[in-house]
């Protein structure tokens, strides 16, 4: 059941920060949608101001979000769209599977869709005898390889161009050559053209639903969203519930920031608002539009610590300025959505017993914070999620007893003082110039070197610094500190201190090879 | 701001017994702006490591335990960004369970100053240039830049001295010590660390200089890949005032 | 399905917070002097293409010279002003046309062999060097998709500051469509190196008319 443990995560970090050519790619994409942001945010009189009122109207969103996605679904039907509530994801694919048999679908298009990743639409669809093709270059590449999306914008980040000539090269059936990256994208532009004109149904996500008019909203640079949507006879939309807003003052302002935080461009190539299937008298379009609200497990999130995670926009600025998403890129995460918004939201999502390692892989350095369009505080429900852990008994006992036992002990300063005076002795045959030498396989540190205790504590040296002041200023005496323990003490708690410590220690190490 | 003259300092736990040499620095530098600096011996850590791990009633015990500790003084410096953000931002919720804890440790909070912090806004201090001082590089600790918006105060001072600082690229990007997430996940940390000495090496400074000593100890894992110094802010700034 | 939509429902209401904490719409604080001169900068910064033109008439002028060095032989065009009425067999008798609903034959077909699209805009979008275009009789969602190259007509008094503005003048019913076109389609999806072209036109040339 354990599907990202500590041990898995450790392991495929390390493959990951083993690759240089996954380094590479993960550096230049991240730095390149850093800048970009920067400069396209730049262009916004008050930017600052204006993620604040999108905070704020997402929120006002969330504390009536029945309303507005009753009044959503209201306008929808008014304009013509079939409209599908879905609990969970065996009813939402269910549901795209029997519109599909209903026009004898045999071949599905997709627009680029977290959601439908979410609910693993495609897999799906296969078992149903449709096959579904991602239209996405990036997801199309993936899901040629068989993978999971290493980021949720840019999927496949991962894949060099040899390998993207590999996959297609499989696919049209002639060799194509690695060196031409427009080429090979005009080979995909052919193959896929193909499939847009053959397919019987599009599938798309929603960026985007506006309750005012019933619309949904989809954003691409390629145009997938917007062929899935206009050429195949029939559309359907899976739209997490938390993506509506009230109106299209809202939607703008989501739209504002939207490309900006995300691939640092002032708006997307495309930006499509969908209200309804073709109209009578309408020149082409999809005879029938779907619109299929997922909740998957949102409403529960609603009311708790982690409702903000429910403003979140999927523009994934929060991965492109993580540190920790920057060195080990999106697979490593175990699930489709990665970086500091999937670290919180998997295990929310799944359940923390699967995914204990995930709120884990922060090192709380507040980026994702500062630069989410919606100001989620994700740090925040990182920590939440911890406490949870610990709570919950997710953490192991082992670790517990000890954090639990090092609390103690800084909690009992004498004893504190001695047990590190002992510490100093024993570090002694592994002390360097620079930290401790502790054989590779010993050190929890890894590749690190650990840090030695000083010779004297700052509590040992206070009586020569208080005296300092004294011959210096004349000023008044300071308060006087405990001495240092002496020879006698310490030999006394060795004994009783050495063992319980290398029995915790195995258990840390334990702890971290063996799940 | 008031000027208080009964100045505590927290030494944090991991000056305490790693690197005390800063906690020195940090009461010499406060005798020379001026102040009395006492030190509540009865101190030990703020509750941030198992704050950080969520192992929340520890740190609530902790943090209960440094409020009664310092909460006589006038003031408490901590040479260390991200401890002085532990007592400013966390405290006052995990208080919370004592009657009265809120509002005592919001008091504490708004007396609790990072070092730089502490010089520069509240002693109005100002180190006489150096007759000869170092490049430097700074690094931007997380908490300190971004719970407390401090980094301009150390550059300040470093100025002052007479350093030249050398701006590493993205100076805010993590240093990934990030507390025990360097024990469990090291492969992580320590890529980030690396990636962060190495953005340093390559500004020519000749002191990598950090405010916080949880940054500069995780850096000092990899000091033997460069030919850098790694100080503490305190350190650098006492010695080139002497 | 029905219960599904009470569960949800209900579940979210269990959760809301309620109350009336929405804010009031943010409204533009863009400032362009000369709409029409951002909105030349962005989309040429796009890798669109940016055609001036005096008038209508001076705008089909131009339509003609870009068709002619494309060497286009097929052309789809909506049936939409400033196009809408003139008598393109006559004026380009070379080209194959179809105007939208008004033209015999498979018009999903003949946009997936045209050499370019032709349609007019319902507004241009001047910080983000965008156009609208919008579905309804006689105005094709796939003139302005499938074929390799797009022109859009727009006259000039159709510009405004942003997407801000253009939802704040908005009102009643939308169009089954509306699309936002800000460039030609592209990706960066292989190795981040810029390719454009994916789905949608390679090529997007504005003409801009009036004043
Ligand atoms: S959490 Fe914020 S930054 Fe991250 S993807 Fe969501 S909206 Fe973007």
């Amino acid at each position: 059941m354990n599907e990202v443990s500590f041990h898995t995560f450790r392991a495929d970090a390390a493959l990951a920060i083993a690759n240089p050519h996954l380094q590479s790619a993960v550096d230049g994409a991240t730095l390149k949608f850093r800048r970009d942001r920067l400069r396209a945010l730049a262009d916004l009189p008050d930017v600052e101001a204006m993620r604040d009122h999108f905070k704020a109207m997402r929120a006002a969103t969330l504390a009536n979000l029945s309303e507005h996605l009753e009044q959503f679904e209201r306008q929808a039907l008014a304009a013509g769209a079939h409209v599908h509530w879905a609990r969970d994801a065996a009813e939402a694919t269910q549901i795209v599977i029997g519109i599909a048999r209903q026009h004898g679908a045999r071949l599905a298009v997709k627009a680029k869709s977290m959601t439908s990743e979410e609910i693993h639409l495609n897999a799906a669809l296969d078992e149903a005898g449709i096959t579904p093709v991602e239209t996405d270059l990036g997801e199309w590449i993936v899901q040629l390889a068989a993978e999971s999306p290493a980021h949720i914008v840019v999927p496949a980040l991962h894949k060099t161009r040899q390998q993207v000539a590999e996959l297609f090269t499989r696919e049209v059936g002639r060799p194509l050559s690695a060196d031409d990256i427009p080429a090979l994208t005009n080979e995909a532009r052919r193959a896929l053209r193909k499939k847009f004109l053959a397919a019987e149904i599009g599938i798309s996500g929603a960026n985007i639903g506006v309750a005012e008019t019933g619309s949904i909203v989809l954003v691409t640079n390629e145009g997938n969203g917007r062929m899935v949507s206009s050429v195949p006879p029939v559309h359907v939309a899976v739209m997490g519930v938390e993506k509506v807003c009230p109106t299209w003052d809202d939607a703008a302002v989501w739209l504002e920031l939207l490309a900006r935080s995300s691939t640092g461009q002032p708006l997307s190539v495309y930006t499509t608002a969908i209200t309804g299937p073709a109209r009578d008298g309408d020149a082409d379009g999809p005879r029938e539009l779907h619109i299929v609200l997922y909740d998957g497990g949102r409403s529960g999130m609603l009311g708790t610590g982690y409702e903000e995670v429910l403003q979140c926009i999927r523009c994934g600025a929060c991965l492109n300025h993580c540190p920790v998403y920057q060195e080990i890129a999106g697979q490593t995460y175990g699930h489709a959505y990665s970086g500091p918004i999937g670290a919180v939201l998997v295990p929310l999502l799944h359940g923390l017993e699967q995914y204990e390692a995930l709120p884990h892989a922060s090192s709380l350095c507040g980026a994702c914070l500062e630069v989410c369009p919606a100001r989620i505080d994700l740090p925040r429900m990182l920590l939440d999620l911890r406490a949870e852990e610990v709570a919950r008994g997710v953490i192991a006992p082992p670790e517990q007893a000890l954090e639990k036992s090092a609390a103690w002990l800084l909690g009992h300063r004498r004893l504190f003082g001695l047990l590190t005076d002992v510490g100093r002795v024993f570090q002694r045959p592994l002390l360097s110039k620079d930290g401790l030498r502790v054989p590779r396989r010993l050190n929890p540190a890894g590749k690190r070197r650990l840090p030695s205790l000083a010779p004297r504590s700052f509590h040992a040296l206070w009586d020569e610094l208080a005296a300092e002041e004294e011959a210096v200023a004349g000023a008044a005496p300071v308060k006087r500190a405990v001495r240092a323990p002496s020879r006698g003490r310490i030999a006394a708690v060795i004994g009783a201190s050495v063992v319980p410590l290398v029995v915790l220690w195995h258990l840390l190490r334990r702890r971290g090879g063996k799940r | 701001m008031t000027d208080p003259k009964r100045v505590a300092i927290m030494v944090t736990c991991m000056v305490d017994q790693i690197m005390p040499e800063v906690g020195v620095a940090a009461v010499r530098l406060l005798r020379r702006a001026g102040y009395t600096v006492e030190f509540p011996v009865e101190q030990t850590c703020c509750g941030q490591p198992f704050f950080n791990s969520g192992f929340r009633a520890q740190a609530a015990d902790l943090a209960k335990r440094s409020l009664d500790i310092f909460e006589p003084y006038d003031a408490v410096v901590l040479p260390g960004g991200s401890c002085a953000a532990m007592i400013r931002k966390e405290y006052p919720h995990l208080l919370e369970r004592w009657p009265g804890g809120t509002a005592r440790a919001e008091a504490l909070a708004a007396r609790t100053y990072e070092l730089s912090e502490f010089l520069v806004h509240v002693a109005g201090w100002e180190p006489a240039p150096a007759a000869r001082a170092p490049r430097v590089t700074y690094h931007d600790s997380c908490h300190m830049n971004r719970l407390l918006g401090l980094g301009a105060e150390s550059r300040a001072l470093l100025r002052a001295a007479g350093c030249e600082i050398v701006e590493m690229h993205e100076s805010d990007r993590c240093c990934g010590f990030g507390g025990l997430f360097s024990f469990r996940i090291p492969e992580v940390s320590n890529a980030m660390t690396q990636e962060k000495v190495r953005r340093a090496n390559t500004t020519g400074a000749e002191v990598l200089v950090s405010a916080d000593p949880g940054c500069l100890m995780q850096m000092r894992g990899f000091a033997h890949q460069t030919g850098m110094r790694l100080a503490h802010l305190a350190v650098l700034l006492e010695e080139l005032t002497r | 399905m029905s219960t599904a939509r009470e569960e949800i429902l209900t579940a979210l209401r269990r959760g809301e917070r309620g109350g009336n904490s929405a804010p009031a719409p943010w409204r533009s604080r863009q400032q362009f002097d000369d709409l029409a001169a951002r909105f030349t900068a962005t989309l040429t910064g796009l890798h669109g293409e940016m055609i001036r033109a005096a008038s209508a008439d001076e705008a089909l002028d131009r339509l003609g010279d870009v068709l002619r060095d494309l060497g286009a032989a097929r052309v789809v065009v909506n049936d939409e002003p400033p196009l809408a009425g003139v008598d393109l067999a006559a004026r380009w008798p070379g080209i194959a046309w179809h105007v939208v609903g008004r033209t015999e034959g498979d018009l999903r077909a003949f946009c997936a062999g045209a050499d370019a699209g032709v349609t007019g805009a319902d507004a241009a979008l001047a910080e983000t060097g965008s156009v609208t275009v919008s579905s309804g009789p006689g105005r094709s969602r796939m003139a302005s998709l499938l074929p390799p190259v797009h022109i859009a007509l727009v006259a000039a008094e159709r510009l405004t500051s942003d997407i801000l503005t253009w939802a704040a003048a908005r009102s009643g019913d939308l169009p089954a469509n509306v699309t936002a076109i800000s460039g030609p389609s592209k990706t960066a999806d292989i190795e981040q190196t810029l390719a454009i072209g994916m789905h949608g036109p390679k090529r997007v040339i504005v003409i801009l008319y009036g004043e």
